[in-house]
């Protein structure tokens, strides 16, 4: 949890009691309240077409899931087919550049990633070249995250960007077995939030 | 197995000429013309049921934090959370033709289908028997945990109404730990511009708590 502010500071002097109240009243709810959550992109985008669908009866969707399952499976073969016959194994190319654009909460800032080959024990070391993120507050920082299906999948590393040019090089690792549509994407971990936060920088596609 | 200095070079675009302040955490409702509507909950929620998807996405934006919120306290699982989500949205359209204004403001009926879908969310899981714990738990009891739920929803779903400058400047002041002068000094600011904000988003704040989502 973190320190509340100071009432008197952020009110400061001079205030009516009774406006005094009420707005002591919106102190305490906010530090009950505590941060609102980050949304992932896709829930940040607006409602899904799912939701204002009705649900078919329980026996359509029991047909439906066996052929979702059957088509998984056929799927499944073929990505399988597919990796084997190009002899690859690794389940994404090794020496990929992936650039990334800043989102509204970052425009101008531009990045580019660079996966090297995996190593013998599974790790997939990345070098970051980033420009034009803002500098952080105190103990603010950047994290790269894998992105898999759409939604974010593990942290690779965290830097901060500061100086003149705000420009940061760096190198991070993804110690996970990739897939062919894995991607990554930045975020913005303000102080005290311990929760994935804004993504400031994603795959220009 | 890393490549020499020169492989590393990484081809990026002309760096783009930086702004002088970070840039807003994410629009509000009353900046963002695509999500701006000034009809109430009450209004929204009546033309959701009558299946008016445009009104439907305009609650989904007022309310996806503060439903997300309130999974996440309860569920703390992001993935059940955002599933407690899509289940929650999908319940407002399908019985929104069952809230009756007379009855009350449209918010604590929302809560009330937000809450709902949640525990059918924890029902669903299979709990692992638990330890006796050796001492009495600090954590809050249900009835406290619910009150803390309920206030969040609300604080939530008001600071989406707040304008972009007050809001920016209550969530660096309350949940970034920064102090009005370092407020001031990140958001590139006079420190007086930050207290007048300060003061005039707990007043908004207060205003909206007091109203229709009370």
């Amino acid at each position: 949890m973190t320190r509340p502010p100071d009432f008197d500071q952020v009110v400061g002097p001079d205030v009516d009691p009774r406006e005094e109240a009420r707005l002591r009243n919106v102190h305490e709810m906010l530090v009950v309240a505590g941060p609102p959550p980050e949304l992932s992109p896709e829930m940040a985008a607006g409602p899904t077409l799912a939701m204002t669908l009705h649900r078919r009866p329980a026996r359509v969707r029991h047909r439906v899931a066996l052929l979702a399952a059957a088509l998984a499976l056929v799927g499944a073969a073929f990505v399988a087919g597919y990796i084997s016959g190009n002899g690859g194994g690794d389940g994404l190319s090794s020496g990929k550049v992936i650039n990334l654009v800043g989102t509204k909460a970052a425009p101008g800032a531009l990045a580019s990633l660079r996966v090297e080959p995996v190593d013998a024990a599974g790790n997939w070391p990345m070098k970051l070249a980033v420009t034009g993120l803002a500098k952080l507050p105190a103990k603010g920082y950047y994290t790269v995250y894998l992105m898999r299906g759409g939604k974010l999948f593990a942290p690779c590393g965290t830097f901060v960007s500061a100086g003149k040019t705000h420009d940061a090089s760096v190198w991070l690792n993804a110690p996970y077995k990739l897939k062919p549509h894995d991607t990554w994407v930045v975020t913005r971990q303000m102080p005290g939030h311990h929760e994935a936060g804004t993504i400031v920088l994603r795959p220009n596609v | 197995m890393r490549k020499d200095g020169e492989d590393m070079e990484l081809a990026l675009d002309t760096p783009a000429r930086l702004r002088p302040v970070p840039q807003p955490l994410r629009p509000s409702a009353e900046d963002d013309p695509a999500t701006f509507d000034a009809s109430s909950d009450t209004e929204l929620l009546l033309r959701v049921a009558d299946r008016d998807r445009e009104a439907f996405e305009l609650l989904y934006h007022r309310y996806v934090r503060p439903v997300f919120g309130l999974a996440l306290r309860r569920l703390r699982d992001r993935q059940r959370a955002e599933d407690a989500v899509q289940e929650t949205f999908t319940a407002i359209w399908r019985s929104a033709h069952s809230y009756r204004p007379e009855r009350g403001a449209a918010a604590p009926w929302l809560y009330t289908v937000a809450r709902n879908a949640i525990v059918d969310r924890q029902r669903a899981r299979v709990e692992p028997p638990s330890e006796v714990p050796d001492s009495p738990s600090a954590e809050l009891g249900p009835a406290e945990r619910a009150e803390a739920s309920f206030v969040s929803w609300r604080v939530h779903r008001a600071l989406e109404e707040l304008p972009e400058k007050e809001r920016e400047v209550l969530e660096l002041a309350y949940w970034s730990e920064l102090s009005q002068s370092e407020v001031a000094e990140y958001l590139h600011i006079p420190l007086g511009t930050v207290k007048t904000r300060t003061r005039s988003a707990l007043a908004r704040l207060a205003d909206l708590l007091e109203g229709e989502l009370a």
